[in-house]
Order: structure tokens, then C-alpha cells, then sequence
């Protein structure tokens, strides 16, 4: 197997957990995503070398951090990771400019440049006087990340930077972060379990479960997948869509995907604006003949891909869209006996019935 | 009793303190910050040996130190071959201050930086600073409250230190008499009015110390909000 740019493998274990993980990526943004408790954190721990006992190999974008079998085992402060961990850990003790000038002091080159750029592209020139017990917690994310970026590391390990943010603020921080992703050519790692958070930061999803790697690869194909399903589900969305906005009147609009499936939710947009949209797989219906007048606002054709057992419910994998378009996909939750008396079954063309209600607008 | 005689009483009595405390401050420190963040197995072994001094009498452990300070104890040889003469002078009162402040200074550093949540060093370190950068730069800012703390009671401990000075050291008038000696020694002369002013001058400095203390500990040295100081 040739290496990939980044490599992780890892293998702790600890009285009641047991971690095991053997992943590789060529993509340069990664979203590590799984269920608290899945072991996501340790994950990055381990990868900062913060687990002596652990055995660990750790290549990130090209360069080994970590390779036992070669006697590499860098110490901590010589790894050059750019960690935001979960919990605020700005020092307490310093002012602002305080803590970024900590984040520089061990920089490459001084890291007066380092500094400069991630104050710049985090907007946190007005705060650098302040103590950090007067910044709010939009703000405090916004220093942790400048100071991840000041000490000019070679790649950025953010874990769960929005998690303890109020909705809101999450919207008005999360453009900071993909301004990070695009403006800084540097490999991210980044943990969420928020799904919509996965694909819209992430090139590349690896889903973590109990300790262990239980799919990885493109965020849609990979948050779509039977394996994530119960995970997902567990946070309430299965289906996940980016859209567009292409009309809007009174209280709904008509969004479409890039698979060219069209659907009336029910929040007013202005045309062309972007949204990422969310819809549980049990309020999705099925239907064998077009369905006459109805209160449902969003019903077209579709075929079923393939239709599986998982915990006494059908999932059934449904393919939407136009010809020539990549099929938007689908799940829909319905019982094994309606699944039965369908007759459903791989290429079998449906009718699929949402209510507009069912839809929630997740950015 | 003269202003002179207790200026210089005075004089002495701080500079024992200041020297015994200085002296313990970093060995304090390390073992302190070992004994938080690190799991061995003799650990409680340690701690126990390391509280010794502030529970057994004063006066013996006087005693011990006259054996391994003294010329006729098993070290006597290294302290002629040295030529160091320690028993019977200001060094003595000094050395056995530290001795039975160590477990203070110790205990107090160790639990201020256990509080330190160790995630604070984790972050230092991944932002490429070393152990000991992170320790001087991070930790020991974060637990200055209690550390500077701990030193004082190490400090106004020493100046009144008793027991085991006056077996090392003696009640040697100018050389080794501090407050406390010779609160005791001009007691036994007869001479309550110089062992009052002695009391006096004892009484200003421990006032001065602990208002020092207080006001370190209410302000805090940790700025509100952080931490630190919410615990």
C-alpha cells in the first residue's frame, strides 16, 4: 500500500476504552466525526503525543511525526500541530496579545509573520488588549485558532470548535474557520459530531464509533452510508443536501441541488442564496403511484437503490434526479412489512412524498 | 536593651528567614511539581518522610541535625575536611529553619499545582514550548497564589522557629540569637521588658506578613474569572 499524505495509526488501551485506529487520507481537510465518547479527542492526543504508552505511527501531509518501527517519536513541542482543544485553554494569565505572542514565540522564522496573518484572518485586532476573561465565547475560539496558527504549525488539529457555542454563534463563527481552511494552504484536522458541520468543512469524513474507524471517506458517501446511519441518527438527521435557492414566495421556497432535485421548504430565502438542509429518513415517504391532490408540497420519482434490515426498521436507499446529474440520495425509514407489500426492490422506480414541514434548514 | 541590639536581632531574625526560605524555594518547587503530576509508587511513602519535620517535636529534630551537622556526627570528617564550621552559627538557625518550613512550602506548592489544569501544559508544549519553558512560563504563573503563599507561612515559620535552633544553633548573643531566642533567653535573665520589645518586633513583622498574605489571597493574584481563581 503506497503511504498517503496522511496516515494515522493508532492503539491505546485503557481500562474501560480501547482505541483503534488505522486510517489514511490524501485530501488536505479532514473531519474526524463520531459520537462523544467515541474516542475522538484521545484520537488527537495520541497524535500530539500527549499518550506515552500508546503505539502510535502519525504521518500528517507528508512528513512522520511518529514512527516507532524507525525509533521517531518526536516530543510534543517539536511536532508543530496547531491544537484547538475542546475546553478553552487560553492562559488565564496573559492578555490576548499575550497568548498569540506565546503561540509565536517558538515559531519558525520568529513568527512575527505567523502572528500578523492570524490576526489577520481572524479579525481579532480590535481584542488584543483584553484580558481573556473578558472576551465572549465566539471570541475565545476566535484567539485559541489565531493562536494555534501564530506558532505557525504545519498542520491544524481543532477539535470541536463550535460545540460550545449557542446556535447563533456558531453561524458567526464558523466563516472564520473555512476562511482558515481556504486561506491557509494547511492540513486540518477537525472534530465535530455535527454532520452538517462534516460536510460543509470536510473533503474527507473519517467516522469514529466506540474506539474504532467504522467508514471513512468523502463526507456525503460516507455520512450516507448504512455504517454512520445509527450515528447520525442518534443526532436526529440522516439525510444531509446542499441547495440553492431558486425561488422564493410568502413564508417558503424552492431550493435545488446540485443533482437537480427541487424542493419547497418551508423558510423564506432570497434567490441564489446558499443552505445546507436536513430532513429525518422516517419523515420521508414512499409512494408506488403518483399520489393525487396532497398536502405534501415536495413529491417526485426516484429509484430505489437497495433496501436493508437495521434494527427492526427498513432503510431504503432511494436515488433522485435529473438525467445527466450526479442522483441526489436519499434514505427513507419505513417498516420491513410496508417495505414488503411494496414490492421494493433495487431499480424499482417510487414516487417520494416530504412534507415542507419535515425540512430544517441546518445553515 | 537598646535600639541597636534590637535592630540587629531583628536584622538577623530576617535574614535566617530570608536565607532558609530562598534556600528551599527550588527544591521546593520540583518536589512539589512532582509529587502533583506524577503517580509512583513510594509516593505516599515520600509525602509522609517530607511532613516529618512539621510533626515531630521541633527539639528533636534540633537534635538530629546536631548529629549530621556536628563535627563529632558520621559527616563530621566532610564538614572539617570542608573546613565549614555550621553548628553554633547563623547558617545553623538558618538550616533548621528550612527544615521544619520544607513540609510547608511543599505541601502548598504541590497543591497549587495540582489545580493547574494539566490541559494548560498540554497546549504550552504542543505550541513548541519545553518542559521547563512551560513549567516557568505557564504552571508556575497559574499557581503563583498559592506558591507565594506557601512561602510566606515558610518564612514567618522560620522567624519563629525555636526547637530546633536553639540545639544547632545556640543562643549565641549577636551571633545566633534571633527574636525568638532571645525572647526565651532574656525571659530566663529576668529581663521582661526587653523580651517584650522583642515580642513586640516579632508581633509588627508576622502582622506585616500575613496582611502581605491576605492581600495576596483576597485580590487575588489570578485574575477573576479565569481559572484560577473559580476554583
Amino acid at each position: 500500500m503506497s503511504e498517503t499524505a496522511t496516515r494515522l495509526q493508532v492503539q491505546l488501551k485503557r481500562p474501560a476504552f480501547e482505541l483503534e485506529v488505522d486510517v489514511g487520507w490524501d485530501q488536505r481537510v479532514a473531519v474526524v466525526f463520531g459520537p462523544s465518547g467515541s474516542g475522538k479527542s484521545t484520537l488527537f492526543e495520541a497524535i500530539l503525543g500527549l499518550h506515552p504508552a500508546a503505539s502510535v505511527r502519525v504521518r500528517i501531509g507528508g512528513l512522520w511525526l511518529d514512527r516507532a518501527e524507525r525509533g521517531l517519536h518526536l516530543p510534543v513541542e517539536q511536532r508543530q500541530l496547531g491544537w484547538v482543544p475542546q475546553d478553552p485553554t487560553l492562559f488565564p494569565h496573559l492578555t490576548v496579545e499575550g497568548n498569540l505572542r506565546f503561540g509565536a514565540a517558538r515559531a519558525r522564522g520568529g513568527g512575527a509573520g505567523s502572528l500578523a496573518r492570524a490576526v489577520d484572518v481572524l479579525e481579532i485586532g480590535d481584542l488584543l488588549g483584553r484580558r481573556v476573561d473578558e472576551l465572549s465565547g465566539g471570541e475565545r475560539q476566535r484567539v485559541a485558532i489565531a493562536r494555534a496558527l501564530a506558532s505557525g504549525p504545519r498542520a491544524l488539529l481543532m477539535d470541536e470548535p463550535l460545540a460550545a457555542l449557542d446556535l447563533p454563534l456558531r453561524g458567526r463563527v464558523l466563516p472564520y474557520l473555512l476562511r482558515v481552511r481556504d486561506e491557509l494552504d494547511l492540513p486540518i484536522l477537525y472534530i465535530t459530531h455535527d454532520p452538517g458541520e462534516a460536510i460543509v468543512v470536510g473533503e474527507v469524513v473519517v467516522v469514529l464509533d466506540a474506539g474504532r474507524v467504522v467508514a471513512s471517506g468523502p463526507p456525503r458517501e460516507v455520512l450516507w452510508s448504512r455504517a454512520v446511519l445509527p450515528l447520525s441518527e442518534l443526532l436526529g438527521i440522516d439525510n444531509v443536501l446542499d441547495a440553492r435557492a431558486v425561488e422564493g414566495a410568502g413564508g417558503e421556497s424552492t431550493v435545488e441541488t446540485a443533482g437537480g432535485l427541487r424542493l419547497v421548504i418551508p423558510t423564506p430565502l432570497p434567490r441564489g442564496e446558499a443552505v445546507r438542509i436536513g430532513l429525518r429518513a422516517q419523515d420521508v415517504l414512499i409512494a408506488i403511484d403518483a399520489p393525487g391532490r396532497i398536502s405534501a408540497r415536495n413529491v417526485f420519482p426516484a429509484r430505489v437503490a437497495r433496501w436493508e434490515l437495521h434494527d427492526g426498521d427498513a432503510l431504503v436507499h432511494l436515488e433522485v434526479g435529473r438525467e445527466g446529474r450526479p442522483p441526489e440520495r436519499l434514505v427513507a425509514k419505513i417498516t420491513p412489512a410496508a417495505a414488503e407489500k411494496l414490492g421494493l426492490g433495487p431499480g424499482c422506480p417510487v414516487y417520494v412524498v416530504i412534507k415542507a414541514q419535515a425540512i430544517r434548514r441546518l445553515a | 536593651m537598646n535600639w541597636g541590639e534590637l535592630l540587629s536581632i531583628t536584622a538577623l531574625t530576617l535574614r535566617v528567614g530570608a536565607v532558609a526560605t530562598a534556600a528551599l524555594l527550588v527544591p521546593s518547587l520540583a518536589l512539589g511539581y512532582l509529587l502533583a503530576r506524577h503517580e509512583f509508587r513510594a509516593k505516599s511513602v515520600v509525602q509522609a518522610v517530607i511532613a516529618l519535620p512539621m510533626v515531630i517535636p521541633p527539639v528533636a529534630v534540633g537534635l538530629g541535625l546536631l548529629i549530621l551537622l556536628g563535627r563529632r556526627g558520621p559527616l563530621g570528617g566532610l564538614w572539617s575536611g570542608l573546613g565549614v564550621e555550621v553548628v553554633f552559627t547563623w547558617w545553623a538557625a538558618a538550616v533548621a529553619a528550612a527544615v521544619v518550613g520544607f513540609p510547608l512550602l511543599v505541601r502548598a506548592c504541590e497543591q497549587s499545582f495540582a489545580e493547574v489544569d494539566v490541559r494548560f501544559e498540554q497546549v504550552s508544549r504542543s505550541l513548541g514550548h519545553g518542559p521547563f519553558g512551560t513549567f516557568l512560563r505557564v504552571t508556575l504563573p497559574l499557581a503563583r497564589r498559592g506558591v507565594m503563599y506557601g512561602t510566606l507561612l515558610a518564612f514567618t515559620r522560620a522567624l519563629g522557629e525555636f526547637g530546633a535552633t536553639t540545639l544547632v544553633a545556640g543562643i549565641l548573643p549577636g551571633r545566633t540569637e534571633t527574636l525568638a531566642l532571645g525572647i526565651y533567653s532574656r525571659v530566663q535573665l529576668g529581663d521582661d521588658m526587653g523580651a517584650l520589645a522583642l515580642c513586640g518586633a516579632s508581633f509588627l513583622i508576622a502582622l506585616a506578613a500575613m496582611l502581605v498574605g491576605e492581600g495576596w489571597l483576597r485580590r487575588g493574584v489570578a485574575p477573576p474569572g479565569s481559572p484560577m481563581s473559580r476554583r
